[in-house]
């Protein structure tokens, strides 16, 4: 998978309950370095609710929350952005999965204040009015999916696969998607879906797209070759 | 559970085999009168039914456009959680919310539990409800719970069967801590073991799963004066109304229920849950709309599992491979107070006689629901893991054993010739005798199991078809698409009665206010809904043709069809106007068309075979599946796309319970220790071998359900094929890597075979 900055330092939500505590009711929080190094100051934040602006899909967004609340919570239950959901809240699912600069993340068990200052994407970043995203369209063609409560995450997390490895063999599908979960079992027509949205090559929004761009760069995935386009679905 | 009940009642006795017990008769259902017989179309006149169709919801649910209950946000909406017991066996003395209660942002707190009601003051197992607490904030509803004070006075408790079952056992359960064991038995055993030229004898064991639905139980409840609405995550719109009506002593008319879209339930979600009733007395308590969700370690603890079995056997077979006997002695647990009842042997083989004593054991662990197919996952694995054994005995081809004791072939009997086509497609001939000889750590092995499902549809079912004038048509129906693809189905045999497309009707489903319909259990929601909507559909179309009659100068409007858009003499396409001239004929009323049962559009009766083709480490002791073969009918088959997809899902369900899935509990605190989804082990991306599903479709027969089938024989085929492979037999559920090495020890140390 691309990274889930699971080992990524800083901040955590897991470090952050640690410190807190099972009473910690009222604990206040130190400020992340580079937020800290941002306002110019280091200071203790919480334990009541503190100004965060999120930059969610393009739209920055100013709230305020607890510095407990997570980044899925924050747009789940302050903006309505319902998405991706909340399943085992401890970062072994994926169905929170959210892009945060390019990256897929567990939303869960990341700090809605961690997030400030990011590019965050959701699911809902994909659709263009009624025009689903390619790898929307083949989860539906190919029925990958079922009661559909994991299928978000698995979307976006098959968009991350194929921004950075527009063309994985099976094995890397695979690899890209154990993070995510699924109960109703469809994991055959999810690998089906994200193969084929390869093989069809309709990835003209992938690529369009200035996150696109800048993960391949990041992935040091060149340009597509030319051709491929007229195999568009 | 009532889909339990309901389900061995649907068995088709025709079938049974004359040796065992045949189920209690099903009433014949009442006959209603019909204005007309609804039939399904020639196979050859269908224009969607039997093709694959996408599911009409995926785009919604692809984009997260769905609003799940999880999803929804009501004005003014408050949170709620639970305060949950940490004692497995407790009474509760005293309860003090006062603290709670006082913490700003709070809005109502109750206590569930007290000492003044003898029958609230005990809690029966971890994670049993105490005490409720809704605010303006799921973080402050957090905070709430922590400052409820419980007084507990902590009493014995039971963690294991063993525990439960030795005779110095602490009396945990007022009626005891099992039940009187039940016989049941048929034929002469004892003739059948004197004649026996093998006998195998063994104790088989199945874990507990736990359904794991990824949105956890709950709902949201609003109050409007003494009307209740609640969006609630079930899988029972209706029934979930009845229970949540009775727990509040308020009339059902003042309920409704609304479930749009759920996140899967596989038998958990099948009434109304004390989720929603605690969620409504806080909504009334606060007078605002609340929300309550379980977490997920609640989710594990409290809202059901798959019960355990045991089962010590004895089987025997005489020279040609007849079986003779089975003798067996079973036991489990569905937790506190629930039964594990799963029949031996499982009702595919024919037994000459058999006997089986069943004893549920009691121990202080939250409570078994239904459970994807109740009893056949378990029956199946420990019937099919001693049918080989018996076959190894005779040094006889497993797959020639089973077929040389199925019962005769019929439409709901065909293992015979899907056993010949799954051996076809797996490479059955290539298959080694027990233990593989190649040199090197990995060994290869071969396996197989029969399933079998009732599946018919419930003549209670309703529904309710408009034509609009301006020719749109709604379907409503009141049942739930819990994934399985409902609302497409409902769609699909609409469009298919209009001769529309599928686009253009609408699936009206997912609310009380819509006629009954069955809960999504027992695989009964297919052959129901398509039943009744075919024959709804029927009826606003006969309505619709006694209109448009006139205008064509028809004198008999049955004569007329309504076929790809038009509606038309039948004997003459050319003639006739198309869908919308024809419903302008209806007037300013839209037709309205109920309708009530009708016989002869849903079957009962699957059958079912799994080839399991595994890979096992015997130095790590690791069990890779490399392949499952599945052929698998369910009468005519309505949508072949989401019909294979149930076929997948219910294989990796069964991957779970044959390689990963346990719910552990301390046996000395009774805690689980994994109520989480990193240490209970579903399967992943990596975990699913090639799957081949071939379904049989059986275009003349009516709809039968198929949620249920395609679970039951995985773990039992992997079993198998892992014994092929490593010469040792596991006979316990999951086969761990320790599972795997200990039978290995047993096996150098005297053997498993």
């Amino acid at each position: 998978m691309p990274s889930k900055r699971k080992d990524e330092p800083g901040f955590s939500r897991r470090t952050f309950l640690k410190t807190v505590g099972a009473g910690g009711v009222a604990v206040g929080v130190i400020v992340p370095a580079d937020v800290a190094e941002a306002q110019g100051t280091a200071r203790a934040l919480g334990p009541g609710p503190v100004p965060v602006q999120l930059n969610v899909n393009g739209r920055a967004h100013k709230l305020e929350v607890e510095p407990r609340v997570t980044l899925l919570d924050a747009l789940r239950t302050r903006l309505d952005i319902t998405g991706v959901k909340r399943v085992c809240d401890r970062g072994a699912c994926g169905a929170c999965t959210m892009m945060m600069d390019g990256k897929t993340i567990y939303s869960c068990s990341t700090l809605a204040i961690e997030a400030q200052g990011k590019t965050i994407r959701t699911v809902e970043s994909l659709t263009q009015g009624t025009v689903l995203h390619p790898v929307q369209q083949a989860f539906c063609d190919r029925d990958g999916l079922m009661c559909g409560f994991c299928t978000p995450g698995f979307v976006m997390a098959t968009v991350a696969l194929l921004e950075q490895n527009p063309k994985p063999t099976a094995e890397q599908a695979r690899k890209a998607l154990d993070g995510n979960i699924c109960r109703c079992g469809t994991y055959v027509r999810v690998l089906e879906a994200a193969l084929n949205t390869s093989a069809r090559g309709p990835r003209a929004a992938l690529e369009g797209s200035a996150e696109g761009a800048a993960a391949r760069e990041r992935a040091g995935v060149g340009p597509r070759e030319q051709g491929k386009d007229a195999r568009r679905g | 559970m009532p889909a339990v009940a309901k389900q061995q009642q649907q068995q088709p006795p025709a079938q049974t085999p004359p040796a065992q017990p045949q189920p209690p008769a099903q009433a014949a259902p009442p006959q209603f009168p019909a204005a007309t017989t609804a039939r399904w179309p020639a196979p050859a006149d269908r224009a969607h039914i039997g093709k694959s169709i996408k599911r009409l919801d995926g785009p919604d649910k692809a984009t997260g456009r769905a609003k799940y209950t999880y999803d929804i946000i009501r004005p003014g909406m408050l949170y709620a959680r639970l305060l949950d017991s940490p004692h497995p066996s407790a009474r509760v003395r005293s309860i003090d919310l006062s603290a709670a209660e006082k913490l700003p942002g709070v809005r109502a707190a109750i206590a569930l539990k007290g000492p003044d009601n003898p029958a609230t003051s005990k809690v029966m197992y971890q994670g049993e409800e105490v005490a409720a607490v809704a605010a303006i904030s799921e973080e402050v509803a957090q905070d709430a719970i922590r400052l409820i004070k419980v007084d507990y006075e902590v009493l014995p408790h039971l963690a294991t069967v063993e525990q439960s079952m030795r005779p110095e056992a602490p009396l945990v359960f007022e009626k005891g801590n099992t039940r009187e064991p039940t016989l049941q038995q048929d034929g002469d055993l004892e003739a059948g073991f004197k004649a026996a030229a093998h006998i195998v004898e063994g104790l088989y064991s199945t874990q507990v799963q736990t359904h794991t639905s990824l949105e956890t139980h709950g709902g949201i409840c609003e109050w409007n004066g003494e009307n209740l609405t609640a969006w609630v995550s079930t899988q029972a719109v209706h029934a979930t109304r009845e229970g949540t009506a009775r727990a509040l002593n308020i009339p059902q008319t003042n309920v409704r229920v609304i479930t749009d879209y759920m996140g899967g339930g596989f038998g958990s979600k099948l009434g109304g849950d004390v989720q929603v009733v605690i969620c409504a007395r806080l909504a009334k308590l606060a007078n605002a709309p609340v929300k309550l969700l379980l977490d997920r370690k609640e989710e594990h603890l409290v809202t059901g599992n798959r019960p355990s079995a045991f089962a010590k056997i004895r089987a025997a077979v005489d020279a040609n491979g007849k079986l003779l006997a089975i003798d067996a002695e079973t036991w489990g647990t569905g937790g506190a107070g629930q039964g594990s009842n799963f029949p031996v042997p499982y009702q595919v083989y024919v037994f000459s006689s058999r006997r089986q004593r069943h004893k549920d054991v009691y121990i202080n662990a939250g409570p078994q629901r239904a459970f994807r197919a109740p009893g056949h996952p378990q029956s199946c694995f420990v019937t099919e893991i001693v049918m080989d054994e018996l076959a190894d005995r005779l040094r006889l081809d497993p797959l020639e054993l089973r077929l040389r004791n199925l019962p005769p072939e019929a439409e709901n009997a065909q293992w015979e010739r899907y056993f010949k086509m799954g051996a076809e497609q797996i490479g059955w001939s290539k298959r080694h005798p027990t233990g593989d000889s190649v040199t090197g750590p990995i060994k290869r092995g071969m396996g197989c199991a029969a399933n079998r499902w009732g599946g018919s549809g419930t003549n209670r079912s309703r529904a309710a078809c408009q034509i609009h004038p301006d020719g749109g048509v709604v379907m409503q129906v009141g049942t739930q698409d819990i994934g399985t693809g409902t609302r497409t189905l409902v769609a699909i045999v609409t469009a298919e009665t209009m001769g529309l497309p599928i686009e253009s009707v609408r699936a009206a489903i997912g609310d009380t206010n819509y006629p009954w319909a069955p809960g999504s259990g027992g695989s009964v929601t297919a052959p129901s809904v398509t039943s009744i909507v075919r024959v709804a559909g029927d009826a606003a179309l006969q309505q619709l043709f006694a209109k448009v009659a006139p205008a064509l100068k028809v004198a008999d409007p049955s004569t007329l069809v309504a076929r790809d858009g038009r509606v038309h003499v039948a004997s003459d396409p050319k003639t006739g106007m198309t869908w919308k001239e024809a419903c302008k004929l209806i007037g300013t009323d839209p037709i309205d068309a109920p309708a009530t049962w009708q016989t002869g559009l849903s079957a009962t009766g699957t059958s079912g075979v799994q080839f399991a083709d595994v890979e096992v480490d015997i130095e790590t002791g690791v069990t890779r599946v490399k392949r499952i073969v599945c052929v698998q009918d369910c009468g005519m088959i309505v949508d072949k796309l989401t019909a294979e997809s149930q076929c997948y899902g219910g294989i990796i369900m069964g991957l779970g319970f044959a390689l990963f899935e346990n719910r552990i509990l301390d046996r000395n605190t009774a805690q689980m220790v994994n109520p989480n989804m990193e240490w209970y082990l579903v399967p992943g991306m990596s975990d699913i071998p090639q799957i081949d599903v071939t379904l049989v479709d059986q275009p003349t027969r009516g709809v039968i359900g198929l949620g249920e089938p395609p679970v039951i024989s995985t773990a039992a085929a992997v079993g198998n094929a892992v014994a092929n492979a490593i010469g040792a037999r596991v006979r316990t559920l999951p086969l761990t890597p320790a599972a795997v090495l200990s039978a290995l020890e047993r096996e150098r140390a005297g053997g498993t075979l």
